[in-house]
């Protein structure tokens, strides 16, 4: 246990993490001994994350005439920022709203309809509970893109041809099996107890949902929060099959068509992929442990 | 967050507690908008997988012919191969990266933070930023990589899986970390009272003890390898010839490149069943639908 | 906690609204029920610049109020643009007026009856009927009917070169295919990629075959192939033209890594700016796309050829290859005709003519010739317009002309040819399989 010495224990901090009320965590030694062989391949790891991140900023600073051709390992003799004036002058921001405004809608939806539906699949007994899990469960790996022929019929039919629902409706129920599967992970962690002691009290079904089940599913909810914003985030074909005009272009779609609008101006699409990191990037700055925690919770069961 | 397995269990037979039980009817929202756009849909291309249709007009029947066609397509057979094995290597890939790296990033000291947080940048950017940023850099006169990578099979193929890996390691770090970190202390102390050194602490501890969380992760990771569809639209286009289409990236060229919208369905009916099949082979093997029972102890 | 979802669920809510919002916005511009507005949808590159003046000049012209109505753009970027079309077409929200590329990419309009045949409309109007060069407005029909007005320049194909590489090496523009692989021996002798290739892309490909089947067979080869005889793909003329771009190709004549080289992204044309390449087989918007990006090199150092003729081939070396240009389309369902032809004839003005010449782009007006000396570069602009006028044959880019669903096996069999996972008769038996 000598290494237990080599470095000075940091207990305060250690305890102010949010999950180390955890009896078996209030560990020091074998957190914080240095392994040389980890930190090689660390800083393996390290440079293929950062060398294409700065390849990409360093060529999104470029001119344009400089930067075909040249070796994108270069800095940038005359770095400018023209680009970025291009990008932002091509409807960037408002892709970007519209993209927000996808990811708080499919978050609305999914939370609305997946903590219901969640509570139902732990403590409903019935049959139907039952077989509404299992039908959540076998849609996990049904990938979306097997299904945009079919709902493209379907949103043409409705009338959402070339608007945000067009996306946002969709997105949310691809995002729900996964979920429903975070959530009631999270539920079951709720003892017997706590509803008994709920229901000593006279509190009903519906309050217990609002004061017991939510308030003690707050990991499962923010996971799930993250989750679903990322479907949205990331979301591609539905954009680009179901909606055509600048009206309803999100920013996976707005990078995409750079690729042609610009020609072929490589600089300003960089400056593009580097600008709508951005924003997620101020979110994680200012929300990392939020963030960090919530996906943790993905695996955390 | 989380308790461990063992403190939940003593809820004692609750057949007859009424409490917090509400009526199925709760989820009925959630089961109509699902099946409105998601099985429904479903169902929907299974219909058409019996119909021509061009996207124009009405589709009109056509019986198996589809399907037929399907069954005699070659590029079904390498479809699935290669979307097997981009399942199958991007998952060794991605697993022994972040196991590595979330293990080592549960460790508390300063650098390991820091290095942490910027390991996970690449998760910020979508999917499409990603293969577009690759896009660029993998052309030999332009980037980083001099070499005819996306002309050659497996150049194009090993792309993909890296890009993949690129955006998804960061993510399945995390829940390592996440899993590292819960792994009781004593159990080293015992190992370390016993003589065992770091690497079979490693093997003997850490390994087994996340076995739960290895689960979780690689499902997550199956699941995601079958939406590399816009790294494979963006970055090979399927290409060389039909070397990396994968099935949803047949399917869209069928539907939105050759307009052929029926036979577009029979791939994407295949692509649900195949999915479906995958689930449920998942969720068997990950104990996700057990999970009721073990877990609720009632 | 409850005053943390109570907020959330505000915020939520607002957003729903703000959503529905947008979805009012999107749908609002559907052609439905809104009376006189023409919508017009168009493929939004740099050159969308000229649709957009033309539609600011018809709006607050005396031909709209008198069809009162005014037209609309969309621009649709994006190389997805013929998806687009089709998907936008199979909705409620379909455009009134389309870009589009004339041959296969409007037939399933035409068979689904979503097109006005504007054959009399042409026939019965001097300013349309004599407007435009008789070839390039029969290349907007459809079994002798015409169903699209011209609306940018034309687009033929032609071989580029860096003129500093050939003074320096000596070297003169082949006009016959053996000359052309002399060329190729002293450039890779001299260690000079010979040709600049965006395999990536796959049409530039497509272009060799073009011109090579041309040349050999003549353009009734393809012709035949277009009109859907596709054991047409088993004239002798096919086979030896993927030979010689085989030959090309094994004997390193694009380089190594072409496959990996775009077009679209700057890759190939830097190529041949940065005297990496000596040549470059591309449409004439080459010129434009160098002018953007390397305008030195575009100005003082880029010359052109028409590609050579083949030793006892049955091509015309005067035959051309290439898009003879986009057109605008009507859909059936229109709802106010008289703006959308109206906005339409706007296209033979001499006001377009002069916007696309600006541009950079070559009108296939007929007023075009005497305008041309406008052009930025006018010695490349008359070589364009007098290589279409004299043309005895232009043959529309393949994956344009042939159906859709038969385009994209097609570019994948030419992927695979280039990159040699087929051999040229592979490559012949899988063409004669497509349908």
């Amino acid at each position: 246990m000598s290494h237990d010495t080599l470095r000075r224990p940091r207990p305060v901090k250690t305890s102010t993490r949010p999950s180390a009320t955890d009896p078996g965590r209030r560990r020091r030694h074998w957190t914080r001994r240095p392994n040389p062989l980890a930190g090689v391949g660390s800083v393996l790891w390290l440079v293929v994350v950062i060398i294409p991140i700065y390849a990409m900023i360093s060529v999104s600073l470029t001119r344009q005439d400089q930067a075909l051709g040249n070796n994108a390992l270069k800095p940038p003799s005359h770095p400018t920022l023209d680009n970025y004036n291009t990008v932002l002058h091509n409807g960037f921001g408002h892709f970007l709203l519209n993209t927000l405004l996808v990811a708080a809608a499919v978050v609305v939806i999914v939370l609305a309809l997946c903590v219901p539906l969640s509570y139902v699949a732990v403590r409903a007994r019935t049959f139907w509970s039952g077989a509404t899990f299992r039908l959540f469960l076998l849609g996990v790996a049904i990938p979306a893109q097997a299904v945009v022929v079919p709902l493209y019929l379907m949103i043409a039919k409705l009338n959402l041809y070339d608007s945000l629902l067009a996306i946002i409706l969709p997105t949310a129920a691809f995002a729900m099996p996964v979920s429903t599967l975070i959530l009631t992970g999270t539920m079951r962690d709720i003892s017997e107890e706590m509803y008994e002691a709920m229901s000593l009290d006279g509190a009903s079904t519906t309050r217990m949902l609002f004061q017991l089940v939510i308030p003690m599913t707050k990991g499962g909810i923010s996971t799930v929060v993250i989750y679903s914003a990322l479907q949205a985030w990331n979301g591609f074909l539905f954009p680009l099959i179901f909606t055509q005009s600048d009206g309803p272009r999100v920013l996976t779609l707005g990078l995409f068509n750079y690729v042609s609008q610009f020609g072929v101006n490589i600089p300003a699409l960089l400056a593009s992929v580097v600008l709508s990191g951005i924003p997620i990037f101020a979110v994680y700055l200012v929300a990392r442990r939020a963030l960090v925690g919530g996906l943790m919770g993905v695996g955390g069961k | 967050m989380s308790s461990s397995v063992t403190t939940r269990t003593k809820g004692g037979p609750g057949r007859g507690v009424r409490a917090g039980r509400p009526s199925a009817v709760w989820a009925l929202p959630a089961v109509l908008f699902f099946t409105i756009f998601a099985v429904a849909p479903m169902a929907l291309a299974f219909y058409l997988s019996f119909t021509k249709w061009n996207g124009l007009g009405d589709p009109e029947p056509v019986g198996l012919a589809n399907w037929q066609k399907l069954f005699d397509d070659p590029r079904l057979t390498q479809s699935l191969t290669v979307t097997v094995l981009l399942t199958v290597v991007s998952w060794a890939f991605q697993t022994v990266v972040s196991l590595l790296l979330g293990v080592w990033a549960a460790g508390r000291q300063r650098n390991r933070a820091f290095l942490s947080a910027v390991f996970f940048v690449p998760f910020l950017l979508s999917s499409t930023a990603i293969s577009l940023l690759f896009y660029a850099l993998l052309d030999p006169n332009f980037g980083i990589i001099h070499g005819d990578t996306l002309g050659t099979t497996s150049g194009a193929f090993l792309a993909i899986v890296f890009v993949g890996g690129w955006q998804f390691i960061p993510f399945h770090t995390l829940i390592y970390q996440g899993g590292a970190r819960q792994i009781p202390e004593v159990l080293y102390q015992a190992a370390a009272m016993d003589g065992a050194g770091r690497y079979r602490q490693f093997f003997s501890i850490t390994l087994p003890q996340l076995r739960n969380t290895a689960t979780t992760s690689s499902v997550l990771m199956i699941v995601g390898s079958l939406t590399y569809f816009e790294t494979v639209l963006i970055l090979t286009q399927g290409g060389p010839g039909t070397d990396t289409a994968i099935l949803p990236y047949l399917m869209y060229q069928a539907g939105f490149k050759n307009y052929d919208f029926g036979y577009a369905s029979a791939v994407a009916s295949f692509l649900v069943v195949a999915a479906t099949a995958l689930s449920l082979l998942l969720v068997r093997l990950s104990g996700f639908g057990n999970m009721r029972s073990t877990r609720e102890g009632m | 906690m409850e005053s943390y979802s109570r907020r959330w669920f505000l915020g939520a809510g607002a957003g729903v609204v703000a959503a529905a919002g947008l979805t009012a916005c999107g749908s609002g511009s559907g052609s439905g029920g809104s009376g006189g507005t023409v919508n017009a949808m168009t493929y939004g590159d740099d050159a969308v610049k000229v649709q957009e003046k033309a539609v600011t000049r018809f709006n607050a012209s005396a031909a709209a109020k008198t069809a009162k109505g005014k037209v609309k753009l969309q621009k649709v970027p994006g190389a997805d643009y013929p998806a687009k079309l089709r998907t936008a077409m199979g909705s409620p929200n379909a455009p009134d007026v389309f870009f589009n590329w004339g041959g296969g990419s409007i037939k399933a309009y035409k068979e689904a009856d979503q097109l006005i045949d504007l054959t009399d409309t042409i026939q019965s109007d001097s300013v349309l009927k004599s407007g435009f060069l008789p070839s390039v407005l029969a290349s907007g029909a459809l079994e002798n009917k015409m169903y699209g007005i011209p609306m940018r320049g034309m687009q033929p194909v032609l071989v580029f070169y860096n003129k500093t590489l050939f003074t320096e090496h000596k070297l003169q523009a082949p006009k016959t295919w053996d000359q052309l692989l002399d060329l190729n021996a002293k450039l890779k002798k001299a260690k000079i990629t010979p040709f600049a290739l965006g395999g990536a892309d796959i049409w530039p490909e497509l272009m060799w075959l073009e011109y090579l089947v041309d040349r050999i067979g003549g353009p009734q080869v393809f012709a035949k192939i277009k009109d859907g005889d596709t054991s047409a793909w088993g004239d002798p003329a096919v086979l030896k033209a993927a030979e010689a771009a085989k030959q090309l190709i094994d004997d390193g004549a694009f380089g190594k890594g072409f496959s990996s080289v775009a077009y679209t992204n700057g890759g190939a044309p830097a190529l041949l700016a940065k005297g990496r390449a000596a040549m470059h087989l591309m449409g004439s918007w080459e010129y434009s796309t160098q002018l953007g990006k390397f305008p030195d090199f575009a100005k003082k150092d880029l010359g052109w050829f028409a590609f050579p003729s083949y030793d006892g081939g049955a091509g015309d070396i005067r035959n051309v290859v290439g898009n003879p240009t986009n057109y605008w389309s009507v859909n059936a369902r229109v709802s106010n005709k008289d703006a959308a032809i109206a906005f339409l004839r706007d296209c033979a003005s001499e006001a377009y003519t002069k916007d696309l010449i600006a541009n950079g782009d070559v009108p296939t007006t007929t007023i075009a010739e005497k305008l041309l000396d406008a052009s930025p570069n006018p010695e490349f602009a008359k070589f364009q317009y007098q290589m279409v006028q004299n043309a005895p044959a232009f043959t529309l880019s393949w994956d344009q002309a042939v159906d859709p669903n038969v385009s994209q096996p097609m570019l994948t069999e030419v992927n695979k040819l280039f990159v040699g996972k087929s051999s040229p008769s592979q490559f012949v038996s899988a063409l004669k399989g497509l349908k």
